[in-house]
């Protein structure tokens, strides 16, 4: 019988979850607010004629980026008040993220690592970093939709660019990382988000350290 | 660089200072001293007699140099669509908003009256167009004038869709996304075009070329509390109406007319030749898009402190909890 060991608490899980789900709302909403889904012939697939009515779209952006806000907030200051800071960046991560990216193709072995690997908390970092920049972005952009209030337009041309470009890599981010879960050295760690628990195995050859 | 977990700790915590910065930040609303314009519908005649109406040509010539200037080679089609808007053929169109006619007059009858109502952007207090456009090329300042950079719009039109009045319009095969178009046909339009008020003009101390060219008289352009308080006393003097005080959350640009808006509304509609101009152009009331879902908008700006609260809230119950086992 495989043995098993916990991973991710339900709190971790639970708040996981709500971001990704919110975060994919916020991709197709956010990106309906480019006039994309017309001229892309979006608007034609059966269920989706309503994706080029801004209206909708924007009310479904705000709705999602409450939820996504409040819940990277919630994360943020959780594992603060708990002291967990075993995913932030270490000196070396960088040079052992290269390592490590090369052994995921065969190229080299892993290397002896902890709860998360180099990899895992460079990527981490990159997500993070992009989620708080759209945070701040889309919240400055909301607090000027509030009513007849006038922000300095170079001010908001900025915080509109940033907005879009970032909602951009985040999209390829969140590609990149469920592109990563599929390979097959990786496809163990999917239950560890769903039920908590991780291969005792799998977690002793890739977390020796953990 | 090597990022400390205090350092990215400080960080975190900064960004999320600067999250509810916005709040409690002084904002600049409209000001009483910004611009405003008044039309007096009992005073324009639409320049009868005349081909073009004076405000009409005034602005095609003031405004010429900023008019687009196509290359035919960039007219492309906004791959996947089989289709381009080109306005450059059609330059001699007045009765409708183009690239090239940021003020058109319509005339109706109601009543047994010719009604004559020169029209262009309302210049709102809280712009859709502006506060929804993706990349904020679209600009209002606190002076009053809604314009466009068209050094960097790359011609989506979302601005026209959220326009109550489709005031932009789009010309092809211009702006920024010709630099791309012909390797990435994926992006970009062309370049919006609208009124922005003679904006240069206003910083110059002078007059927009559409108001000073009117014979008439019928339009004026003041301070907003001086415009307002004009608006009101006509109203008032001539049992009349007002319209753009309060449409689409307020604008800069305040018609004033003897006749009902509605009336009026209902005749535009009614004489109205969608293949001949276009989309109408109406007389309605139309509701802030913005305002309409202000309640979402504040649920989005709490957002942070709901987190918050939750994470200080739990992480006080499993102390507690800890404690007691």
């Amino acid at each position: 019988m495989m043995t098993t060991r916990i991973r991710h608490s339900l709190t971790v899980r639970i708040t996981h979850w709500i971001i990704a789900l919110s975060g994919i709302l916020l991709l197709f909403s956010g990106f309906g607010q480019l006039p994309l889904y017309k001229r892309y012939y979006v608007i034609k697939i059966p269920g989706l004629a309503w994706s080029s009515n801004y209206e909708i779209t924007l009310v479904i952006h705000y709705l999602a980026a409450a939820i996504f806000t409040a819940a990277v907030c919630f994360h943020l200051v959780y594992h603060y008040r708990r002291r967990e800071f075993g995913i932030l960046p270490k000196r070396g991560d960088i040079g052992d993220s290269i390592k490590g990216f090369k052994a995921m193709f065969g190229l080299g072995d892993e290397l002896h690592h902890e709860k998360f690997q180099a990899k895992q908390r460079i990527i981490y970092t990159i997500i993070g970093v992009t989620s708080l920049l759209l945070i701040v972005t889309g919240l400055i952009k909301s607090y000027k939709n509030l009513g007849a209030i006038v922000l300095d337009p170079m001010l908001l041309q900025w915080m509109a660019f940033i907005h879009t470009i970032t909602g951009g890599i985040f999209m390829m981010l969140f590609l990149a990382h469920v592109a990563a879960l599929l390979l097959k050295n990786h496809r163990p760690m999917i239950p560890s988000m769903i039920t908590g628990k991780i291969d005792r195995e799998y977690a002793e050859k890739h977390h020796p350290g953990w | 660089m090597t990022i400390s977990r205090r350092t990215f700790l400080k960080g975190a915590g900064a960004a999320g200072l600067v999250t509810l910065a916005p709040a409690v930040r002084s904002e600049a609303r409209i000001g009483p001293d910004s611009f405003a314009t008044l039309i007096d519908l009992s005073k324009c005649d639409g320049c009868d007699g005349r081909d073009t109406p004076l405000c009409v040509s005034a602005c095609r010539t003031g405004k010429k140099d900023i008019f687009p200037q196509v290359d035919k080679d960039q007219l492309r089609d906004y791959w996947p669509q089989k289709k381009y808007e080109d306005w450059s053929d059609k330059k001699h169109l007045i009765d409708r908003f183009t690239p090239y006619n940021w003020i058109f007059v319509q005339q109706v009858e109601v009543e047994g009256e010719k009604i004559s109502i020169p029209r262009r952007c309302m210049h709102c207090d809280n712009p859709p167009c502006v506060k929804l456009c993706p990349f904020g090329v679209k600009h209002k300042t606190a002076e009053g004038p809604v314009y466009i950079d068209h050094s960097l719009c790359f011609g989506g039109a979302k601005c026209r869709t959220v326009c109550p009045w489709q005031v932009p319009q789009r010309q092809a095969g211009v702006g920024i996304y010709t630099l791309w178009q012909k390797y990435l046909p994926v992006a970009g339009g062309g370049v919006m075009y609208k009124c922005d008020l003679c904006r240069d003009l206003l910083a110059e101390g002078k007059t927009p070329h559409c108001m000073v060219s009117c014979p008439k008289k019928a339009m004026t352009i003041g301070r907003r509390e001086e415009i307002f308080k004009k608006a009101e006393g006509l109203k008032e003097a001539q049992q009349g109406y007002l319209y753009g005080m309060d449409e689409n959350g307020g604008t800069s640009t305040i018609y004033f007319s003897p006749i009902s808006f509605d009336k009026i509304n209902i005749a535009l509609t009614a004489s109205h030749d969608q293949k001949k101009t276009g989309r109408p152009v109406p007389l309605h009331t139309p509701e802030n898009l913005l305002e309409k879902q202000s309640l979402w908008t504040q649920l989005s700006l709490i957002a942070p402190i709901i987190g918050v609260v939750a994470a200080v809230g739990l992480t006080r119950s499993e102390t507690v909890k800890k404690e007691k086992t």
